[in-house]
């Protein structure tokens, strides 16, 4: 609270009052707002505060990490294609969908896990995203690729995996695709369209296919009391794998619909201007 | 208000909202001024936030418009912090909560172990000893919230409650489970292990201490003032030679020493997790030491000597 102090001795010209009352209408209801511009502020104003500022709006990659990103996104989408063509020549070759996960094991593995490069990203600040949010989206992934799928040898031929797996793959080649064109300042509405739609059906049949695997992981865990730790021990800790995956599960329920409704709210503000865009831009 | 005098000068101010820029008052022909929104009870003094930039640090109350960086019309910006709850009643709950919850497991009351270990108490010496300093340590926190801290900010927003509790509620009883547990297994160096680490324990919690009166006594009552801590004729106080921010450095002592003591890997994590947020209170504090004063002494690092 900014206090001056009130000049008692003095009589000037000006009367005002002693405190400044205000309506309640104006105070009300302010909605939170993002980008500051500083505004036509006073001549003599801290000329610092004012620098700050307009470097923030400055900033973002610069060409060598623009370079570099676009490069990254053109790999990652090359590879969830191959993991993409790797499935479909599967499925024909075997006229089934059981036991594909076996086909695209290892760029799965590999093209999942560099993803961890993304947080590297933002924390060196060439991707504006935040850390926390990509780091918990990534390991997720990571998490039921090793951690899951990879780790219980028994859930590898449930039909889940596929179901996961394939909305993954989609959801990736799209979504890297994106990146690399917004980079190169040519994005195709197509792509911007499929980004913020394809969602609506990938978002919840890749949980499920997840939710699914976790659920046959349980038994197997259960059985052999695998990565956990039981008392007594020298350390006096102890960890249950398979209270954890179940917490893991119980945790989609919160999770899930704020992210979902997020994307959805995204997509009315990016696509919802569609009309007054051209194609490509 | 004072009284002081003020030298005359011709202002107009104008107050405008931080988030939507709407002009919430305009004073012409400013004197000397002060200014709060009354109207509402609900936004009192300590939500309010004046500032001379939307997106930058909030003017003190004690600022002084004539010495501010403004022009002849003074813009500023106000901006509703939410909800408050004041540090003192912030720190008596959040200690409060782990010497009652690590009782419980001490004391092993029902539902936390299996019934036939219900009111029984652990065979080994270091368990009775761990209840002891754990519950020492939040004793001392909650007396120094009451008697020898002074506060800067007198609250901070509501939330925090609901954050600071869950982390040391939820650690204390993390910790106090394995502690108290019936299949316990003491220190692989039995007595030596536990004696050093009580030393380690004790001594750091009397350098804590002195370093919290220490601070306290840079700082008349009632002021907010700020200035260089140095080394008091108290060898605890030392440490202000090479550290900034001793109070830390003291405080991760004292949990290195609680873990040497249960040889507990939770405990081990809480010191961790402590150590990382301590650390960075204690870079910022140090920053803001060297933007403040000029002759700050070059040798001193923030939280740890020479290295952090």
């Amino acid at each position: 609270m900014l206090s001056l102090r009130h000049d008692t001795s003095g009589s000037g010209p000006c009367s005002f009052p002693d405190s400044v009352n205000l309506t309640a209408a104006v105070v009300q209801d302010q909605r939170p707002f993002r980008v500051g511009v500083m505004s036509a502020a006073a001549p003599g104003t801290s000329k610092a505060a004012h620098g700050d500022v307009a470097a923030k709006k400055k900033k973002g990659p610069g060409a060598l990490a623009t370079a570099y990103l676009v490069i990254y996104n053109v790999v990652m989408t090359a590879g969830w294609l191959v993991i993409a063509v790797g499935l479909v020549r599967a499925y024909l070759a075997r006229g089934s969908y059981h036991g594909l996960y076996y086909s695209i094991e290892k760029p799965l593995k590999f093209f999942q896990t560099g993803a961890i490069l993304e947080i590297l990203h933002c924390a060196v600040g060439i991707v504006p995203s935040s850390v926390v949010l990509t780091g918990f989206q990534v390991l997720s992934r990571v998490f039921l690729t090793w951690a899951v799928t990879h780790s219980v040898r028994e859930v590898q031929s449930e039909d889940s995996v596929l179901l996961f797996v394939t909305a993954w793959t989609v959801t990736e080649i799209i979504r890297y695709s994106f990146y690399t064109f917004s980079l190169l300042n040519h994005l195709p509405y197509l792509i911007k369209w499929a980004r913020y739609t394809f969602f609506i059906v990938l978002y919840p049949m890749g949980v499920t296919g997840e939710l699914l695997t976790i659920y046959a992981a349980l038994p197997y865990v259960q059985k052999t009391g695998l990565y956990s730790v039981t008392l007594p021990n020298k350390y006096n800790f102890s960890f249950d794998y398979y209270t954890f995956l179940i917490l893991i599960m119980i945790s989609y329920i919160p999770l899930f619909p704020q992210l979902y409704f997020h994307m959805i709210r995204q997509r009315k503000k990016v696509l919802g201007h569609a009309e007054d865009y051209s194609k490509v831009e | 208000m004072r009284s002081t005098p003020m030298i005359y000068c011709r202002r107009s101010v104008e107050i405008l909202d931080a988030k939507t820029k709407d002009k919430l008052c305009f004073l012409d022909k400013v004197r000397t001024y002060t200014i709060s929104f009354h109207h509402d009870p609900q936004w009192y003094p300590a939500r309010q936030s004046i500032r001379l930039d939307p997106k930058g640090k909030s003017l003190k109350d004690e600022d002084v418009l004539q010495h501010l960086p403004v022009g002849t019309t003074a813009t500023f910006y106000f901006r509703d912090l939410g909800a408050q709850i004041s540090w003192v009643t912030v720190f008596l709950t959040e200690y409060t909560g782990p010497l009652v919850i690590y009782l419980m497991f001490y004391f092993r009351v029902p539902f936390i172990y299996a019934p036939k270990y219900d009111f029984t108490t652990s065979k080994h010496w270091v368990v009775h000893l761990a209840c002891m300093c754990h519950s020492f340590h939040y004793v001392k926190r909650l007396l120094e919230t009451l008697f020898v801290h002074r506060f800067s900010h007198g609250t901070m927003p509501l939330r925090n409650i609901f954050k600071n509790c869950t982390y040391y509620w939820g650690f204390a009883a993390w910790m106090a489970y394995y502690i108290n547990h019936p299949l316990y297994t003491p220190p692989i160096y039995g007595e030596q292990q536990i004696r050093l680490a009580l030393i380690v324990f004790l001594f750091c919690q009397i350098g804590n201490f002195s370093i919290h009166v220490a601070l306290r006594n840079l700082r008349p009552p009632g002021s907010k003032t700020r200035k260089i801590p140095y080394p008091t004729k108290n060898p605890f106080t030392w440490i202000f030679l090479l550290v900034s921010c001793p109070n830390y450095t003291y405080e991760l002592g004292s949990w290195l020493g609680f873990t040497l003591m249960t040889q507990c890997l939770p405990v081990a994590f809480f010191t961790l997790v402590g150590f990382i947020q301590m650390t960075v209170w204690a870079k910022g504090k140090h920053r803001s030491y060297l933007k403040e004063f000029r002759d700050y002494p070059p040798l001193r690092s923030p939280i740890l000597p020479f290295v952090l």
